[in-house]
């Protein structure tokens, strides 16, 4: 069948085409997006943190009595819960810290270097109150001076990551260099500290004891490789068998730390992903109902072509090539609707801009689906013999 | 009466003659509309004014008092510091004026020392916190003044869980192991959206269990849990000095809400802020650029960037996605009438006036409504579920008052007249004798 036919066959139907082409113009359009604003989440939660994600376990914990909350029974109740869950098997480190990494906001505090505040103070960035081994917790390599040892223990000394320390001396060398929080004694690789900071990857450890637990403190704990899961079971317990006056959080994994975080992006891009797939089912259901009754209505013309000698597989293609013309030009006007829609969404959250080969691939999915839901109603249209369709004529 | 019932019998008759397409057309139809009502249930908690008698008078102030000198920061921190509430109260020309942050503890009651204590949210804040914001008493009333003292207010449902009663005044409460007495019982209160703390994205919760003196707070070291923002504060982290450090420096947890009565009030209290200003300029204080804030109660989530941009976002997808189901079920009605037009024309040929198809057709529509609604509903609770589920911080805001039903089954009614409109009338105004020869 022609093209112009077909045209000249749904022009006859006006109102019908119109509302088809504008419903999958929409479909198009919100599909594009979806899978844009899923990407870019996926982007979000894929990129590098600088942290074994499946091997680093935390807990926030608060004495429930105030008495335990400040110093010296603080500082004892650390160490009991710390040696208990160093004696786990599995665990290769544990350390205690005023907050953890990959966290939206928490507790940060202006740096710059002394003398030249002006020029080179950095509003908020996250400090990291804890012990010794928070490197092998975390996994950071030293890239300049020394790391942290037991005898800084309560000094003014810190450990700057390698970008904040890039930011604060530029080229020059970081190590000894003074600042409001201290004297820098070395450099560590990045790590995902927090999202809203001034960057997400400025951070500065340094070792002083908790001194007051108003707001709980963090248990983190590395765990060798697969273990995560049978550590994470005998935590809770042994945690509070070291201090029963103890309010216990949840045990994260750091992967679940991260997903937290990037939790609105994440929410978002599966709540457009869910309601694209609606937008699909509907195209198809539409698809399907049209080409059905289509079939219906147009008995006596498919038995007129069968008795001239159509074939079966000519006549199915006659069916669904006005599918196929209505969803490409459908999706033409979509291409317009999804860059409008793609200006509308980035006036509320961040979106990439629309690729141009994104519209294309989703029309073809959309031809794909159309195509599925005509088969069986254009089946049915071959499978009238003519002798029936024509007996009334 | 008869009649309409004729009518819906006729419309029951005719959708078990061709049950598929007409259910199909209802899938679509109260898909799109659950959709949308979950999305608009949730759109409309975020954004009423949970206040309307006195919104209009409300006003969070900020000054942009913080260190460092920064010629280009014009916005003031979403946090102040004991400082600057200082300065900023007293004026004279507000009617009532608070500052409050958040916090959290343990509690149990005197009596009942052994047990287990329980979390309590805290809201540390001056006497006129309850005036600001309506906040009804059920026994006892507020402080007195804004001076240190251990006596708190509690909530309703604080009090029946502590003490399985609500008139407690008097009694004594351990919070974090102090002893305080029970000054007055709230009855049942909350804000939605809670526009008076929605730093940090926190306006879908709900209201505190406890209220404490703000200078007690300071006195016992008790911190906000949202943010604390420090800036220049050299502290060797000693509790004994903390009442005397945090009054002291920018050690930032603060927000100061005002009632300013009329315009000329809130152009007074403005003027207040900048001459405040110029003041500690002129004394060597206040090194950044004057950037006062002064934001209405409606505007503060803007203000704070905490509105739920996903939630919007969200919003006009879901808008497109009902226009998108609208359009469909037209296109699948009219298709459906079409089928039908046969009969219809024959009633009409047998005498039908047009005005009885139209009875007829209105009697569909009624049907037709009643099932979308009732599966648009359904839809709808799976959808706030979903996006419950997803999007965190809207728990509070899933549900529904007898007015936003009645809102939803009107605008189903509506829709679903639009969508059988045009077929309707195709049907009933369309040449007779054309259609009876098909």
């Amino acid at each position: 069948m022609s093209v112009f036919l077909i045209i000249k066959s749904l022009l006859r139907r006006k109102v019908i085409t119109a509302l088809l082409l504008l419903q999958l113009a929409v479909t198009l359009g919100l599909v594009v997006n979806s899978l844009l604003l899923a990407s870019a989440a996926k982007d979000l939660v894929d990129q590098p943190t600088g942290l074994a994600l499946e091997q680093i376990l935390t807990v926030r914990v608060k004495p429930t009595s105030t008495a335990m909350r400040v110093e010296p029974a603080l500082s004892e109740v650390i160490s009991r819960q710390l040696a208990a869950v160093r004696l786990i098997p599995g665990v290769e480190a544990a350390e205690y810290t005023n907050q953890i990494p990959l966290r939206q906001g928490g507790s940060n505090s202006n740096i710059f270097e002394t003398d030249r505040q002006d020029e080179s103070n950095v509003d908020s960035v996250p400090y990291y109150n804890t012990g010794s081994q928070i490197f092998q917790v975390l996994g950071t390599q030293l890239v300049a001076g020394r790391e942290l040892t037991e005898l800084d223990k309560g000094t003014q000394n810190i450990i700057l990551t390698e970008k904040l320390a890039k930011q604060l001396f530029l080229e020059q060398n970081p190590v000894g260099k003074s600042t409001n929080q201290g004297t820098v004694v070395g450099v560590v690789s990045d790590f995902y500290s927090q999202r809203y900071a001034s960057d997400p990857l400025f951070g500065a450890i340094n070792f002083v004891p908790m001194a007051r637990a108003e707001m709980g403190y963090q248990l983190i704990i590395r765990v060798a490789p697969g273990q995560s899961e049978a550590v994470r079971q005998q935590l809770t317990d042994v945690i509070r068998n070291a201090e029963p006056e103890m309010d216990i959080g949840t045990v994260m994994r750091m992967d679940e730390n991260r997903d937290e975080v990037f939790r609105s992006e994440i929410g978002l891009a599966t709540l457009l992903a869910v309601l694209s797939g609606l937008m699909l089912l509907v195209a198809m259901i539409s698809a399907y109902s049209h080409a059905h009754f289509h079939a219906l209505q147009m008995q006596k013309e498919v038995g007129i072509k069968r008795a001239l000698g159509a074939s079966k597989a000519r006549v199915l293609l006659d069916v669904l090539s006005e599918s196929w013309l209505t969803t490409a030009i459908g999706a033409g006007f979509g291409i317009l609707v999804c860059y409008a829609l793609n200006i509308s969404l980035a006036k509320v959250i961040s979106i990439p801009a629309v690729p141009v080969w994104l519209p294309l691939l989703t029309m073809v999915l959309l031809l794909l689906c159309v195509t599925l839901a005509t088969w069986y109603p254009a089946r049915i249209a071959t499978r009238i013999s003519p002798a029936t369709a024509t007996k009334t004529l | 009466m008869d009649a309409l019932l004729h009518n819906l019998k006729l419309s029951w008759h005719s959708i078990k003659r061709a049950p598929l397409p007409y259910a199909l057309t209802l899938l679509i139809l109260s898909l799109g509309l659950g959709t949308f009502f979950s999305n608009a249930t949730l759109y409309y908690w975020m954004n009423r004014d949970p206040i309307p008698e006195k919104s209009a008078t409300l006003f969070m102030a900020r000054l942009n008092s913080v260190p460092g000198d920064c010629t280009d920061c014009f916005e003031p921190p979403r946090v102040m510091s004991y400082m600057d509430m200082q300065k900023m109260s007293g004026s004279g020309i507000t009617s009532a004026e608070a500052a409050m942050f958040s916090s959290d503890a343990y509690a149990k009651t005197v009596e009942n020392q052994q047990a287990t204590p329980s979390q309590v949210e805290l809201r540390i804040t001056q006497r006129d916190f309850f005036k600001l914001f309506n906040v009804p008493f059920l026994h006892g009333e507020a402080w007195p003044d804004n001076k240190a003292r251990m006596e708190v207010v509690i909530s309703k449902n604080t009090a029946l869980k502590f003490f399985s009663r609500t008139d407690v005044v008097g009694q004594e409460m351990l919070i974090d192991d102090k002893l305080y007495k029970v000054i007055g019982v709230l009855n049942d209160w909350a804000m939605l959206p809670r526009l008076y703390d929605v730093n940090g994205r926190r306006s879908a919760e709900p209201a505190e269990d406890i209220y404490i003196p703000l200078e007690t707070a300071y006195d016992l070291a008790i911190q906000s849990n949202t943010q604390n923002s420090y800036f220049d504060v050299d502290w060797d982290g000693n509790m004994a000095t903390y009442p005397q450090m945090a009054r002291n420096n920018f050690a930032n947890q603060l927000q100061f809400w005002v009632q300013l009565d009329s315009p000329e009030k809130v152009q007074q209290y403005q003027q207040f802020l900048k001459n405040l200003v110029a003041d500690e300029k002129a004394a060597g204080r206040h090194q950044r650029p004057e950037g006062n804030k002064l934001d209405n109660i409606l505007n503060v989530q803007k203000a704070l960037r905490a509105t739920n941009d996903q939630l919007d976002a969200f919003a006009l997808v879901a808008s497109l996605f009902l226009l998108v189901c609208v359009v469909n079920a037209g296109h699948l009605s009219l298709n459906r009438y079409m089928a039908n037009q046969y009969e219809f024309s024959l009633r009409r040929a047998l005498g039908a006036s047009r005005w009885q198809l139209q009875s007829q057709i209105l009697a569909d529509v009624l049907l037709s409504s009643a099932l979308a609604f009732a599966a648009a509903l359904f839809f709808a609770q799976l959808g706030l579920w979903t996006i419950n589920s997803l999007l965190p911080g809207t728990r509070a805001l899933a549900s529904w008052d007898w007015q936003m039903l009645g809102v939803m089954a009107l605008f189903v009614l509506l829709i679903s007249y639009l969508v059988t409109l045009y077929p309707a009338l195709k049907t009933s105004f369309s040449p007779l004798n054309q259609q009876l020869k098909q």
